[in-house]
């Protein structure tokens, strides 16, 4: 099994840094909307929640226009059955699930310190900041994992991948955005019983997903 | 040692909503055994050979795969069975041998370039796969099908998009294997039926 997951990782990298086209269009998306947002605040004094808000709209957005394209990709270059013919839906799954974790950390460790650096702003609670965005980032990448899975195998994919992330995003990016305004703010330390909260979700999707991914996997 | 495999198919239909693509489709297959599919275009052959390899569920009915007489579940059809069709497509920003290695276990370098040799492909086999015209990513598909010398090996017309040297290399490698391997062929190619001992025509529903 582990043979076959890191088979499925290598090839997954192999072609991600040959065409670059997940990488390039979420840091492209990254790097712009920030510049954008601290060029049209020019200086003005934000609230913490105003930060946050805008910290994990761009994180958000920034990971929408590439994480689906992890299965989108298969589908549209035709290749899902020549995967799924070498290797089990588990393995599948778990391989898409670490990459898109690992393109994700990448998009939040781009993201985050541009964004403190060009709104000037500094975090009182640094390791809660850090800890926020790392498992706001995981849950994010777990969710949008399966629900890539899911749009590939549907028409008009890119638009509905956006749309039908956003609701079930909504309790992730709440409480993200509550953590990281918190850890902005100073006064009183961020609750970590909202951090586990997070944890908890990424671990109740990836269990669940596991699980079903098979179902979404095969063709009926 | 090769292991003796056994397939039985038994009273499979597949349905896309109302639509009835076949049924009732039964037969059996021994290691040793070449078997053929045929009937006209969007008869199901193609979807009958994916539902065998297990990437494609049936509407009806079961399939039986077994090794020395002990079943082998359906999750881990993938491990014993070889499967070229023009619909699965390697890895375009792969080379041949980066595609070799990802879909073959336990193979080694040597096998690689052996096969590579065989098909015509080695002074290909740091080309990227996007570059390659149709025939030789037909040959691509029948290496990664037979590289690991599997237990059944499914055939959806095989000799498409090859030249005549292809052809001759697929059929002498179809004789090779023959004595130690189920072979399953989806055509209605002539030569490739005449490589089969038997056959079922899916339409007519008649072995």
């Amino acid at each position: 099994m582990q043979s076959r997951l890191f088979k499925n990782l290598r090839k997954d990298f192999l072609i991600e840094f040959r065409n670059r086209s997940a990488m390039n269009i979420s840091f492209a998306f990254a790097g712009i909307t920030t510049l954008s947002v601290s060029l049209a605040c020019g200086g003005a004094s934000l609230t913490p929640q105003i930060h946050s808000v805008l910290l994990w709209i761009i994180i958000f957005f920034s990971g929408m226009s590439g994480l689906s394209h992890i299965f989108i990709r298969e589908e549209e270059e035709r290749t899902s059955l020549f995967l799924a013919l070498h290797s089990d839906a588990e393995n599948i799954y778990l391989s898409k699930l670490i990459f898109n974790i690992i393109l994700f950390a990448c998009i939040t460790a781009l993201v985050t310190p541009l964004y403190l650096f060009f709104m000037q702003v500094m975090p009182v609670y640094r390791l809660y900041f850090i800890l926020t965005a790392s498992a706001g980032s995981l849950a994010v990448a777990s969710i949008t994992t399966i629900l890539g899975a899911m749009v590939a195998k549907a028409e008009s994919r890119g638009s509905l991948f956006t749309v039908i992330s956003f609701p079930v995003m909504i309790p992730v990016l709440w409480i993200s955005i509550q953590l990281t305004s918190d850890s902005l703010e100073g006064g009183s330390p961020p609750e970590l019983r909202s951090l586990l909260f997070l944890l908890a979700f990424s671990g109740v999707i990836i269990s669940v997903s596991y699980l079903t991914f098979k179902f979404i996997w095969t063709e009926q | 040692m090769h292991k003796n495999y056994s397939l039985y198919i038994n009273k499979i239909s597949k349905r896309f909503g109302k639509q009835l693509l076949f049924r009732d489709i039964t037969f059996n297959a021994e290691t040793g055994e070449s078997f053929f599919i045929t009937g006209p275009n969007g008869s199901g052959k193609s979807t009958m050979l994916q539902i065998i390899a297990g990437v494609q569920k049936s509407t009806e009915g079961e399939i039986i795969f077994s090794s020395e007489k002990k079943e082998i579940p359906a999750e881990e059809r993938f491990t014993h069975f070889g499967f070229a069709s023009p619909a699965v497509n390697p890895y375009d920003m792969l080379t041949a041998s980066e595609n070799i290695r990802f879909a073959a276990s336990g193979v080694n370098g040597d096998r690689i370039d052996e096969m590579l040799h065989l098909f015509g492909l080695y002074p290909h086999r740091s080309k990227h796969v996007g570059l390659y015209s149709s025939g030789m990513k037909q040959r691509l598909r029948l290496i990664i099908a037979m590289i690991d010398s599997p237990g059944i090996l499914l055939l959806d017309e095989p000799s498409s998009y090859l030249d005549s040297s292809g052809k001759d290399i697929l059929f002498s490698e179809i004789e090779k294997i023959r004595e130690e391997t189920i072979i399953i062929i989806a055509t209605n190619e002539h030569e490739e039926i005449k490589l089969c001992g038997k056959g079922i025509d899916i339409a007519e529903q008649t072995i």
